[in-house]
């Protein structure tokens, strides 16, 4: 568990963050996202003590960050960096291997550990092992990246920007990727973002950060649905994804007050049309309410034709 | 092109001798420049404020023109090898530091985050990330400041320090271009390939590279180490002024002194700069003998009594007592030979204006101009002195090289020039002297100076410096000073076949 008790952080006058309280838990894939400036890569480096906070304290699993041996504190935590951030003058295996490196782990265990994570990240390790950053596409340097933040098996992973510079079909992969690997690690995630759209994706909870100021903490579909402020509404209304939920359907003016015959199944607003599409095809008479107004099936093609016009 | 491969075959040892010393004096200023420089830099990186700071001073370290610093160095580490090294480490630091800096300071700062994130030490992250990442520059730097080392080590010849730099001096002094060629071809060529050889080298690993940096320390301190257990046990240093007169009197003390005295090894400082410098190093210790004339003794070296003798003798008694009471050094007895001073121009003009003596010029000086060595335009018994006794009034004056001054008024460039007596071109460019018919110009013969304590511990040395006392004429003195400076003969060659002639030498 990470806890951010009323951090705050002041770079020469000019607040970065103000009084900042934050929970990360346990096992969670909890995405900071904001916009250019916010703070929230600040934030992150504060967890690792790249950044100290000016006022305010951030512990981990109950122990002050300020007060840790800070080489043995950054030896459990894994970093992915923006564009993989590989040593040029290193292999892909030196590179995977740096942190062991730092724990001593003897050369049979390390190369057979690269050799795992490399297969586990889809990089075939005959291939890769010897090669050096300048040979590898985006792509695979930021897997790279990512086996070397495994490696020592770390219980939390930071990561920073990670697949900004990577084009969308790569960012795709990756962000398949990170999924998969979260699951089957069981480990804290912590990532960084400017894109709302990755936020949601991978997001368990997401905290939106503004000029310093924390806006919102949630689960991705209820901040989107019920966004704290004009400004976090702004931030995640791209004009598709905050359409697909079914508090929008309501509020584009569709729905009925219920009437005694009905037998509606309910379904909450931060539902999305799919789940309602999903239970039209196998029921297709059903009428579904949300927030007490009722939807017939016909209200999801209008509703879909509406917003295919304005888009 | 045959005389100069001639030249090559014939001096090929000595000049092999001279590129093994210029290379080990530049591999030594290097390394220790290395040594500074790179940890200066790495220890700078963290704190930037200073880092700019040593940038600065290394800079105008470097502006600083090189002959100053060995000039500046002579009173703190005397003359040869060492102080030689130390300016050109001085030189060699900038580049060396500004590259590292620059290199360090310049690495990605996403790389420096990564390391510090993974809980590298301090030792990890210099040696397998930052200074790798800088190697590229670091080399760079070293590449500039072995060229920089190589070019500048040409100048240490100036203080004694040897190296492929004598033959340019002695060439310029000698008007002798092949040695000069030799030397800077030679040189330029060093330079070029220690460039190759580091480009080669900046392919090698980081860690092969500190092994053979390592190789070669431990090779350059035993090769320094054997060299001094080699040397026999008395050593006596003879320098001498720049030209090839001073070079061949050198070369006769050398000859005498190891003929009667055979444990002691004397070794020579040719062409070792201006008399302030060969002064300054006889009483810093650091030269023990060097021939001087009597009229710079009593001109420029002694506080001046109220009336200087222009009679030889009398002018040599002067100077011995001076040199004596004020400096305690010991003057030994004087060779027969006069060096004087004296007026030349071409001798077409000496007969259209029926000129024989200083007195006959100055009726017509008006017309001619003139051109003189530095020292003698300066000096109160150079032309300002002369100027006032003779009424002088030349239509311009100017000061020369004085290797050049006389091909000068041969080229018609100037009309009138300073000589010495025993200068051989004047016969060579077919110039006439002007009679000193107001005994201006005092007396100059030449004898060995040395400390008085060091003649007192050394009388052997003494008497063999003696043989010389009355000998040497003015006409011999010419005839080899034609053999070095025209002919292009060596000195050595000269100087013993002359005492063999006297019968001086075995």
């Amino acid at each position: 568990m990470i806890e951010f008790e009323n951090v705050s952080k002041t770079y020469e006058q000019q607040p970065a963050l103000n009084d900042l309280n934050l929970t990360i838990n346990d096992g969670e894939l909890f995405v900071l996202v904001g916009p250019s400036g916010s703070g929230k890569t600040t934030l992150l480096k504060m967890i690792n003590k790249l950044i100290e906070p000016t006022t305010g304290t951030v512990k981990i699993d109950g122990q002050d960050v300020g007060a840790a041996d800070i080489r043995q504190l950054r030896h459990q935590i894994g970093y992915v960096l923006q564009a993989g951030a590989l040593f040029p003058n290193m292999t892909v295996e030196q590179n995977a291997a740096i942190q062991l490196d730092q724990l001593d782990w003897d050369v049979r265990q390390k190369h057979d550990r690269i050799n795992e994570l490399l297969t586990r990240v889809d990089l075939d390790p005959q291939t890769y092992m010897e090669r050096m950053p300048s040979e590898l596409s985006g792509g695979e340097a930021q897997r790279v990246g990512i086996v070397r933040a495994l490696a020592s098996q770390p219980k939390l992973i930071l990561m920073d920007e990670p697949f900004s510079a990577l084009d969308p079909l790569s960012r795709r992969r990756l962000q398949q990727l990170v999924l998969k690997l979260h699951q089957e690690l069981a480990c804290t995630i912590v990532f960084v973002t400017h894109d709302m759209q990755e936020a949601i994706k991978l997001a368990d909870r997401l905290a939106v950060i503004h000029n310093g100021d924390l806006l919102q903490v949630g689960r991705p579909q209820e901040i989107i649905a019920n966004p704290a402020s004009e400004f976090v509404a702004d931030f995640f209304d791209d004009g598709t994804t905050r359409n697909l939920f079914l508090s929008q359907v309501l509020k584009t003016g569709f729905g009925r007050l219920p009437e005694p015959a009905d037998q509606p199944v309910k379904l909450a607003g931060t539902d999305t049309i799919f789940t309602w599409a999903d239970l039209l095809n196998q029921h297709p008479r059903q009428l579904v309410t949300v927030d007490d107004l009722v939807l017939e099936p016909q209200d999801l093609l209008s509703y879909m034709s509406q917003i295919g016009q304005v888009s | 092109m045959t005389a100069f491969g001639n030249y090559l075959v014939k001096n090929g040892n000595d000049l092999l001798a001279s590129l093994g010393q210029h290379i080990f004096i530049s591999l030594v200023a290097a390394l220790i420049a290395i040594v500074i420089a790179i940890p200066l830099a790495v220890a700078l990186v963290n704190h930037r404020r200073w880092g700019e700071v040593v940038l600065q001073v290394t800079g105008v370290v470097q502006t600083i023109p090189s002959l100053a610093v060995l000039g500046l160095l002579i009173p703190l580490v005397g003359i040869g090898t060492v102080p030689s090294i130390i300016a050109l480490v001085l030189y060699a630091i900038m580049p060396i530091f500004q590259n590292t800096y620059a290199g360090l300071t310049n690495i990605d700062p996403l790389l420096i985050e990564a390391a510090d994130a993974f809980g590298m030490s301090r030792r990890f992250k210099l040696f397998r990330v930052q200074l790798p990442l800088a190697m590229p520059m670091i080399l760079s730097g070293i590449r500039i400041a072995v060229v920089l080392i190589i070019g500048t080590a040409t100048l240490a010849a100036l203080i004694g320090g040897g190296g492929l730099g004598t033959y340019i001096i002695t060439g310029i002094q000698t008007n002798n271009d092949q040695a000069l060629i030799a030397g800077a071809v030679l040189s330029a060529i060093l330079a070029l390939v220690a460039s190759w050889l580091i480009k080669v080298l900046s392919r090698v690993s980081v860690k092969k590279l500190l092994y053979g940096l390592g190789i070669l320390a431990v090779l350059g301190v035993s090769g320094g180490i054997y060299h001094q257990a080699t040397q026999p046990k008395e050593t006596i240093t003879i320098a001498g002024k720049l030209g090839g007169e001073p070079d061949i009197l050198i070369h006769m003390y050398k000859d005498l002194i190891e003929q009667d005295n055979p444990n002691v090894h004397v070794v020579l400082k040719p062409n070792f700069g201006g008399t302030t410098f060969l002064f300054k190093g006889l009483q810093s210790g650091k030269i023990d003998i060097y021939p001087e004339f009597t009229g710079t003794v009593l001109q420029t070296l002694v506080k001046q009594p109220k009336h200087v003798s222009h009679d030889p003798a009398k002018s040599y008694q002067q100077a011995k007592a001076l040199l004596k009471k004020q400096y305690g050094l010991d003057y030994l007895k004087p060779m027969k030979y006069q060096n004087n001073y004296s007026l030349a121009l071409r001798k077409q003009d000496a007969e259209k204006y029926h000129l024989k003596t200083i007195s006959d010029l100055s009726q017509v000086s008006t017309t001619l101009t003139s051109a003189f060595d530095t020292d003698f335009s300066q000096q109160k018994d150079g032309y300002p002195g002369l100027k006032t006794a003779y009424g002088l009034v030349f239509k311009s004056v100017q000061t020369m090289e004085p290797s050049l001054r006389y091909q000068a008024v041969a080229d018609r460039k100037v009309d009138v020039t300073d000589a010495y007596t025993t200068d051989p071109q004047i016969r060579q460019y077919h110039l006439v002297t002007l009679k000193d018919d107001k005994s201006f110009f005092p007396a100059y013969q030449g004898a060995p100076l040395m400390k008085a304590s060091f003649a007192k511990q050394h009388p052997r040395v003494v008497k063999s410096l003696n043989q010389l006392n009355g000998k040497v004429t003015t006409k011999q003195m010419q005839e080899m000073n034609y053999q070095v400076t025209v002919k292009h003969r060596k000195a050595a060659t000269v100087a013993r076949e002359f005492l063999q002639q006297q019968h001086l030498l075995k």
